[in-house]
């Protein structure tokens, strides 16, 4: 898949949850893939909020996101289509095997081969050999992986990644530290984290201080 | 290269095969709706005996029984993405009137289901009056429809909502009640041979009234 310029940025972005709880305020950057940028910050500082704003999932109460593709905005709606979001809060049917949760997410997006998309991300993430077992079977490490795959299934130019090594072995870190790799070559990879590990990854970091007053370092 | 969202029935597609498999792994509201039908249809006849010579009961009988044995499966379509916090996984394949029409489609699907089996036992059981089948097909039919939009919407309402019970009966209770009045004064013609017309325009109107509402509300229900 050839590569395409994507960029994100985010002006006075803030966010709360009903009056009080603030999710991320005042937060302005801007980055241009490709590459890896850390977010990292305190639990509750905003880092999977700010996700979730850049999926298009959350509305910002006030302050504005863009996600451009070769100059060109998406649509908040559209965002879910060009972005690969993995994330904790993340869950499959457990009464399906992960590839079919894959293969109806791929079919779903519209991919050309589902089948073969679902199979490139689970073997991507070294979950292939239990491809077949249902959910419900999986650990947490293998859901996690799940999660992994899912993110790159459509091999997404913006990659959105919540704590991607969480409950991972040493042979799944390895797959996820590739995948993300893989994938900043070909895009931006924002990954939200407190992993010194993880944050090696980056070239670029965005500090979320308390309540999510951060500006790229 | 993903779809770019104008496509939409690929994905509803996609949603309605998922729905159908799950619930044929799990039998989560099939079995609960076919053991209520079955309950209720042999409990009134152990109690009533056959019933040839009272059409309006008959009636309202028939729609108790598939308007209970299907809402409370049909309603928890959302509710068990909710609970099962899958509903982010749906929301990132696919847009808000998307995973409504999917559902819609399943809702239709599984009311069909229960029906095959639910109303040649009803009349076998509750030795009702030969039916007029045009007329009976077309408020069943209608009906369906009309049942079908109206408990996916309140299933999609009360999805996120915390206190989903109280909130269940007082969206069901507005909604579903037009849907038990004209199917009940239909299936209650058609057997007294009296036109059904009036009543059929009626479900259909609000079954489309419905599916109209729906897809202006469904992109806005989740929005947080």
């Amino acid at each position: 898949m050839s590569a395409v310029a994507v960029g994100v940025r985010a002006e006075g972005l803030t966010h709360r949850y009903g009056r009080i709880r603030t999710g991320v305020a005042r937060l302005t950057f801007a980055f241009e893939g490709p590459g890896v940028v850390a977010v990292t910050g305190p639990n509750g500082s905003g880092k999977s909020t700010l996700l979730r704003i850049l999926a298009g999932l959350l509305r910002p109460s006030e302050g504005s996101t863009a996600v451009t593709l070769d100059g060109r905005e998406l649509p908040r709606t559209l965002r879910r289509t060009r972005a690969g979001l993995a994330s904790p809060e993340l869950a499959f049917y457990d009464e399906l095997s992960g590839e079919e949760n894959l293969v109806f997410a791929a079919e779903a997006r519209g991919l050309p081969a589902p089948a073969r998309a679902a199979g490139a991300a689970l073997e991507r993430v070294g979950l292939a050999r239990r491809a077949r077992d249902r959910v419900a079977a999986y650990s947490s490490g293998m859901k996690q992986r799940l999660r992994l795959a899912f993110a790159l299934l459509h091999e997404p130019p913006l990659v959105l990644l919540d704590e991607p090594a969480s409950h991972l072995d040493e042979e799944g870190r390895a797959a996820a530290e590739a995948a993300v790799r893989d994938a900043a070559s070909r895009g931006l990879v924002l990954v939200a984290t407190n992993d010194p590990e993880e944050v090696r990854l980056a070239e670029r970091r965005l500090a979320l201080v308390a309540r999510g007053l951060g500006d790229p370092a | 290269m993903p779809s770019d969202g104008s496509r939409s029935w690929p994905a509803v597609w996609a949603i309605l095969r998922k729905e159908c498999r799950s619930e044929w792994r799990t039998r989560y509201g099939l079995n609960a709706a076919l053991l209520f039908a079955v309950a209720s249809l042999t409990a009134v006849t152990f109690a009533a005996g056959r019933l040839p010579d009272r059409p309006d009961l008959l009636a309202a009988l028939l729609w108790i029984v598939l308007l209970f044995a299907a809402l409370s499966s049909m309603s928890h379509a959302f509710v068990r993405e909710t609970e099962a916090h899958t509903l982010l996984f749906l929301r990132l394949v696919a847009s808000p009137t998307q995973i409504a029409l999917g559902k819609l489609g399943f809702n239709l699907l599984f009311l069909l289901v229960v029906e095959a089996v639910t109303v040649p036992l009803f009349l076998l059981l509750t030795g009702a009056p030969p039916l007029r089948w045009a007329a009976f097909g077309a408020v069943l039919g209608l009906g369906t429809l009309a049942l079908a939009a109206s408990s996916t919407l309140v299933g999609a309402v009360i999805a996120q909502s915390r206190n989903r019970g109280a909130l269940f009966a007082a969206v069901s209770l507005p909604l579903l009640l037009p849907v038990l009045a004209s199917g009940v004064a239909g299936t209650r013609a058609q057997w007294d041979g009296l036109p059904v017309a009036a009543d059929a325009r009626l479900l259909g109107s609000y079954a489309v009234a419905l599916f109209a509402v729906s897809l202006l509300l469904y992109d806005h229900l989740w929005e947080e």
